[in-house]
């Protein structure tokens, strides 16, 4: 039975009227035939090579082909990224940077005008949201609204940027796709440890401008890579993002399951390709073999799970020099915490030998497992017992289960795994015999003794950090094979790393191994940062576009096969990647460069004629309006009752979730902590990814599905989020301290309505707004008391009631959840 | 017949474009999910255009979001389907699985383990013959144990499948399976394809409801009824049996519905204040539309579980006055209102937590099903004999069974371990022949050896019962037509009727 790999999707984003010529110009480029036609020759000469050096399997295996038609060498995202000289245009007086000159010259040649410019107060709020994910503060209005000189709005962009809040927001998008979450998912769902530093290692990254190069090189090899310290293998905590099963049906298949993970989210991150559909046979749509996939999989075969059984372990990160200076320093420690341990074990054991000698410390009559009660049992030795009554009544009788005194009785050293479990299991109860048997000076020895212990545990060198990363054993790498049909029990033939055929002119430069390594992600990291690798950039431009314009130019961000959906602005996307590049690989520049075109500065109304024209707003005539995500929302929220805590950093917080919700899970309540008011009122992306439990403001807002990478989140419109967000506890809070801070804040009615638009949605509002706020203030009011009348009871608070359902109306309009 | 059909073809309401691993554009998100739990307009809002505009061949679509009702591939033969699940893994062979040759041999080692890599893991105890006797019941004369006395006498509705085996014997990848079709997480669950086909012709309602023990939900939690990489309009809506069925349903203390109905009208209000072209389109007017929508429900749903509308007689039957029975027999006649009212897919879980607050018995399996059993059996035969006087039987499918079943060899002396390797189901209604039991595990009844009968099977049959071709009810994720059968899939023509 075939799998079911689609026919070719619609491409709806061009309009129906529009040839496909009009639309898509060709790139300005000389010719692309000569060098399709190189790599053609160069694909049938590789074919040709002598199986063994490429591949044992018979020339008819249904997998691992050599050959590309010429479609496929053309594939838009293939071809070199070539830096397109912005084309001319009309309206040359429209164009601030070559941005505009690309959309514009689509928009003139479409019959198109730009929308004017979007007024002052509205860039402002939707630069904040879209760098920040939160609302200008009244003080930030006042300042940007009285800037009124040249560079205003680059020099709030650059502020913006500066901010530590950039790092938060822009750091969010990553995650959703790497896939990041806090927990393994299945039966435990456990919690993945230290992997919160990945997540304060991308915000930290995005707010010092990594060059998009090194942020890839990290995440993929930190560990290999020269100078390796802490921070560098934090950031391959990326690897171990995905699923966890403790307790896999069938280990095997298991095991590439999770390296499958890693070839999917590296190749969807980075490459915006779907190769894992070449899993278990050549890929149906794309072109990639099955044996791209294994030599793929080749690259990550090498790493290990840190673990210990069913639990997840992390691992000490930092310099070589740091790592063996702690080691060094550890089992200094260690030695020193045996010997005592030892001296103490041994004058234990001197003294129970003394005391079972002398018939006063004998065996109970049950072992431990009969739960016998220490001391209190009857001497399981009757001869013994016999022998202590002749030699008349002891001045003592104790009893210890006869197999935890028995183990006690050997010498420590002599002890085997059973009889330490034992004696560790009851030395206490030993202890309370002991305090009853010993003599004075043996006491004083043993609490001498136990001092010393308490001293040398207390001098172990400090934890040192710790990451959620894998390692790799040794710098000789396990054998890979082409797995029939995926299966991990039919191998085929053996297969050496590297990247998919159609991807490579020629081989790659060799891994050179680590110490402890064998350099295969790092060969694949440096393969994926030459500055001429076609996808690496372009694929991040899209997704920076992606995020300030709505939609990638490419509109499958995570897409960039023949399935997905070919960039409605190839020249444009083809000029940020070479920029990018060209720029030291600079985020930030690119930022600016999109934020202070023209095309990014429009206004968001809609035209009815362009509409006619383009209704999917292909060619850019306006700037695309678009819901908040998720943490924004909260954020935004919590910014405006005042209740934001932005502390930055650390291990995740656990807002309040509903017994209800809770009671959904297993053990209801398992795995979510209780966060302080405070600490649950910090930003969104510090509140804990548990697979099996979302925070349900957040899921209801659509947060992702954290199983697999996530380049676009939905937007829904479904009766839960108004629930959610008309009767839920964490949106009624928030409006209670909204308004207690617009009493604070506002000496009247009147004033606080207008403070409370200038917090939420940064403008005054308009006499309208006003009076229908004020009308609603004085009937809900006089609805509250009337109602606590008949009810006999108080409406001291009726007045605040009212402006507390004010805020949450006006936290639940269109307006404070749509950027526009 | 086929080509009237709306369902899984490549028409914009249900076949996402472009998409990778969650996605497709925002534009398609919003026309996918708008809508929601509580259907809007917004389709046709949506066509009305301006904001988001409609892609060709929108106007073809069905006029009221992704939940509205669709046309089925073929003719169904149910229209609902409710689910019991017995979560742990009941034993078949103290149930619908008789094994006389186990009585004989108890005490004795299993024979031929060595070839079987997962007993080799699972480190058995002997042979466990078991304590209760099967008799035959109704016209059919299908054995069922004494464990299930009532729900015997509904046998001549039911066709029991003794051949039933799946991939994981650990509960949270063994749900996940039932439940998704796949042991990995991350996928759409049963109920969540159905309303993903189908729709719901209630659009005040959830249209995939899901009711957790009183002991906790199942191992794994929500992805069981999760919809994956769907968007989660498609995913399982709780509903609880106290206080209000669905959460954050009304207010909190202190503000009256007349309250609500005034910061409604505000919000209302504002909306239509707000100016600017951008502020008018029906995209933001569509998302007012589900507080009203949220409004209704209020009254909605509340009246949906309603058991006080029921005759002392009915409250009876499900064993509402025996608090042995009435928190399941809670939950089963609640599920019948849901079904009448339109809802697609039901799922009533009998036990939650960890052991013996569920099937799952390890130490003494008769002391652990004497409860299970006995919470239930009064429960699920009121469910179909009420089915069947309201003639709804007719078009709901009722399917009953674990994530899988338990070993025929002993564990701690009178318990069982899990085994996916053969248990049984059932299945009654919706177009099930009744009075039958097919396939076979060995003598043993350790392994199904006849006509065996895999979860893809179980989800194929039953996708095809409710009027859809399993091969055909694709959702495209990951640059692939997505089954809930996977690449497998085969259906028990033999069960129907």
């Amino acid at each position: 039975m075939s799998r079911q790999c689609a026919s070719k999707p619609p491409v709806h984003s061009i309009p129906a009227d529009a040839p496909r010529a009009s639309r898509w110009p060709a790139p300005i480029v000389p010719t692309t035939s000569g060098r399709a036609a190189s790599r053609a020759l160069l694909f049938a000469a590789l074919a040709l090579l002598p199986s063994s050096i490429l591949h044992s399997a018979a020339a008819d295996e249904p997998y691992g082909r050599f050959q590309f038609d010429e479609t496929e060498l053309e594939h838009w995202s293939f071809m070199p990224v070539e830096r397109v000289r912005p084309p001319a245009v009309a309206d040359a007086a429209w164009v601030r940077n070559p941005i505009d000159a690309f959309v514009l010259a689509g928009l003139e040649e479409a019959g198109l005008a730009p929308a004017p410019p979007a007024d002052r107060r509205t860039l402002l709020r939707r630069l904040y949201l879209d760098l920040l994910g939160l609302p200008p503060t009244p003080e930030e209005q006042e300042a940007f609204l009285s800037d009124t000189s040249p560079g205003a709005v680059a020099r709030l962009v650059d502020d913006l940027l500066s901010r530590p809040a950039y790092g938060e927001r822009w750091g969010r998008h990553w995650l959703d796709v790497v896939r990041y979450a806090e927990s393994n998912g299945y039966e435990r769902d456990g919690a993945k440890p230290s992997v919160w530093r990945y997540r304060d290692y991308v915000i930290d990254s995005f707010n010092r401008d990594k060059p998009y190069d090194v942020f890839l090189r990290e995440q993929l090899a930190g560990d290999e890579l020269e100078g390796s310290n802490a921070e560098m293998q934090i950031a391959t905590t990326f690897l171990r993002l995905g699923l966890w099963d403790d307790e896999p049906a069938d280990p095997e298949v298991d095991r590439y399951d999770q390296l499958d993970d890693l070839v999917g989210a590296t190749t969807a991150t980075f490459m915006a390709q779907t190769v894992r559909c070449a899993r278990c046979h050549d890929h149906k749509f794309e072109s990639f073999t099955q044996r791209d996939y294994s030599r793929l999989l080749a690259v990550f075969e090498p790493l290990e799970r840190p673990r210990d059984d069913r639990t997840d372990l992390d691992r000490p990160v930092g310099t070589a020099q740091e790592v063996a200076v702690y080691n060094e320093a550890l089992a200094k420690a260690e030695e020193a915490v045996a010997r005592v341990r030892r001296e103490f074990d041994e004058a234990e054991w001197r003294i129970v030998r003394r005391l079972a000698e002398a018939g006063v410390l004998t065996a109970a009559a049950a072992s431990t497992d009969q739960a016998a009660v220490a001391g209190d049992g009857a001497p399981a030795n009757p001869a013994a017992a016999e022998a202590a009554a002749a030699a008349g009544p002891p001045a003592l009788s104790l009893t210890l289960a006869a197999d935890a005194l028995a183990a006690f009785q050997v010498e420590p050293a002599q002890r085997n795994g059973d009889q330490e479990k034992m004696v560790k299991k009851h030395r206490k109860e030993l202890r309370s015999l002991l305090d009853k048997g010993a003599t004075p000076e043996e006491s004083d020895l043993l609490a001498s003794l136990l001092r010393d212990i308490e001293q040398a545990e207390a001098a172990m060198p400090p934890e040192p950090t710790k990451a959620y990363i894998w390692y790799e054993k040794s710098p000789q790498a396990p054998p890979t094979y082409v797995l029939a049909r995926g299966d991990p029990r039919q191998r085929l033939e053996q297969v050496e790393p590297g990247v998919p055929a159609i991807l490579v002119d020629g081989p790659l430069a060799p891994a050179t191994p680590t110490a402890h390594s064998t350099g295969r992600r790092r060969q694949l990291a440096e393969w994926l940062t030459r500055p001429d690798n076609p996808l690496t950039a372009r694929v991040m431009v899209n997704r920076i576009w992606q995020h300030h314009f709505g939609d990638g130019l490419a509109g499958t961000e995570n897409d960039f096969g023949v399935m997905g959906e070919a960039p409605t602005h190839p020249d444009l996307l083809d000029w940020l990647a070479a920029e990018f590049v060209s720029s030291g690989w600079s985020i930030k520049h690119v930022h600016r460069l999109m934020l202070l075109s023209n095309t990014y500065q429009m206004s968001a109304e809609p035209d009815a004629d362009a509409e006619a024209k383009d209704p999917h707003n292909a060619r850019l005539w306006r700037w695309t309006p678009r819901r908040l995500e998720a943490e924004a929302i909260r954020d935004s929220i919590l910014a405006a009752s005042g209740r934001l805590n932005g502390q930055m950093g650390g291990p995740s917080v656990f807002p309040p979730i509903a017994p209800e919700v809770l009671a959904s899970q297993s053990r209801p309540g398992s795995g979510w902590e209780k966060s302080e008011p405070e600490q649950a009122a910090r930003r969104g992306i510090y509140t804990f990814v548990k697979r099996t439990l979302l925070i349900p403001e957040l899921e209801v807002l659509d947060f992702p599905d954290t199983n697999n990478t996530c380049e676009q989140r939905a937007v829904s419109t479904v009766a839960t989020q108004a629930l959610t967000f008309l009767n839920g506890q964490f949106i009624h809070e928030q409006s209670r301290h909204f308004a207690e801070r617009l009493m604070r804040e506002a000496p009247d009615a009147a004033a606080r309505v207008e403070r409370a638009y200038v917090l939420a949605l940064a403008r005054p509002p308009r006499d309208d707004e006003r009076q229908a706020v004020l009308a609603f203030l004085a009937e809900q009011e006089q609805r509250i008391r009337a109602e606590a009348q008949s009810a006999g009871s108080g409406a001291d608070q009726a007045a605040q009631q009212a402006l507390e359902q004010f805020c949450l109306v006006l936290l639940n309009t269109n307006e404070f959840v749509y950027m526009r | 017949m086929q080509g009237a059909s709306d369902v899984g073809r490549t028409e914009p309401a249900r076949r996402l474009p472009g998409a990778t691993p969650c996605g497709r554009t925002r534009r398609e998100f919003i026309w996918q999910a708008g809508g929601g739990f509580v259907g809007t307009a917004l389709t046709w809002l949506l066509a009305r255009d301006g904001f988001f505009v409609q892609r060709a061949g929108a106007q073809e679509a069905t006029p009221a979001g992704p939940l509205a009702p669709k046309t089925p591939h073929f003719a169904p033969r149910a229209k609902a389907c409710i689910f019991l699940f017995m979560y742990g893994g009941p034993s078949q062979v103290d149930l619908f699985d008789p094994k006389p040759e186990l009585t004989r041999r108890h005490g004795q080692p299993i024979p031929n383990l060595d070839a079987d890599p997962l007993f080799k893991v699972r480190n058995p105890g002997t042979l466990l013959g078991s304590s209760h006797p099967f008799s035959r019941h109704g016209e059919s004369g299908v054995e069922v144990s004494d464990l299930y006395p009532k729900l015997a006498g509904c046998i001549d509705d039911m066709a029991v499948i003794r051949s039933c085996h799946a991939d994981s014997f650990a509960h949270g990848s063994g749900l996940l399976q039932m439940n998704t079709g796949f042991i990995r997480q991350g996928y759409p669950s049963l109920g969540s394809w159905v309303t993903y086909g189908l729709g719901t012709p209630n659009q005040n309602l959830p249209a995939y409801v899901v009711f957790l023990d009183h002991r906790g939900g199942p191992i794994g939690g929500a992805p069981n009824w999760g919809a994956g990489f769907m968007p989660a309009t498609y995913q399982g809506t709780q509903f609880r049996t106290v206080g209000d069925p669905v959460i954050d349903l009304n207010p909190p203390e202190g503000i009256s519905r007349a309250q609500q109905r005034g910061q409604l009208d505000l919000l209302r209000t504002l909306g239509a204040l707000d100016t600017g072209a951008v502020a008018r389109h029906d995209e933001l007017a569509a998302r007012l539309d589900t507080y009203e929508l949220a409004f209704r429900m209020q009254s909605h749903a509340p009246d949906a579980v309603d058991l006080s509308r029921e005759t002392a007689h009915t409250r009876l039957a499900y064993g509402l006055d025996n608090p042995m029975t009435e928190r399941f027999g809670t939950r089963a006649l609640m599920a019948r209102r849901l079904v009448e009212r339109g809802v697609r897919f039901v799922q009533v879980y009998s036990g939650g937590g960890h052991n013996d607050e569920n099937w799952d018995a390890h130490t003494d399996v008769n002391k652990n099903h004497e409860l299970h059993c006995g919470e239930t059996d009064q429960p699920i035969a009121a469910l179909l004999t009420d089915l069947k006087q309201r003639g709804l039987l007719d078009e709901t499918l009722v399917v009953w069974g674990g994530e899988f079943g338990r070993t025929p060899t002993g564990q701690n002396g009178a318990g069982r371990d899990h085994n996916p390797r053969g248990f049984s189901m059932w299945m009654a209604g919706g177009g099930i022949q009744g009075g039958q039991a097919c396939g076979a595990t060995d003598e043993f009844g350790f392994a199904a050896v006849e006509n065996r009968v895999h979860v893809h099977d179980l989800h194929a049959t039953i996708l095809h019962l409710m009027g859809m071709d399993h091969e055909n009810l694709t959702y495209f994720h990951n640059s692939r037509e997505m089954r809930l059968t996977d690449v497998e899939g085969r259906i028990l023509h033999e069960l129907i009727a």
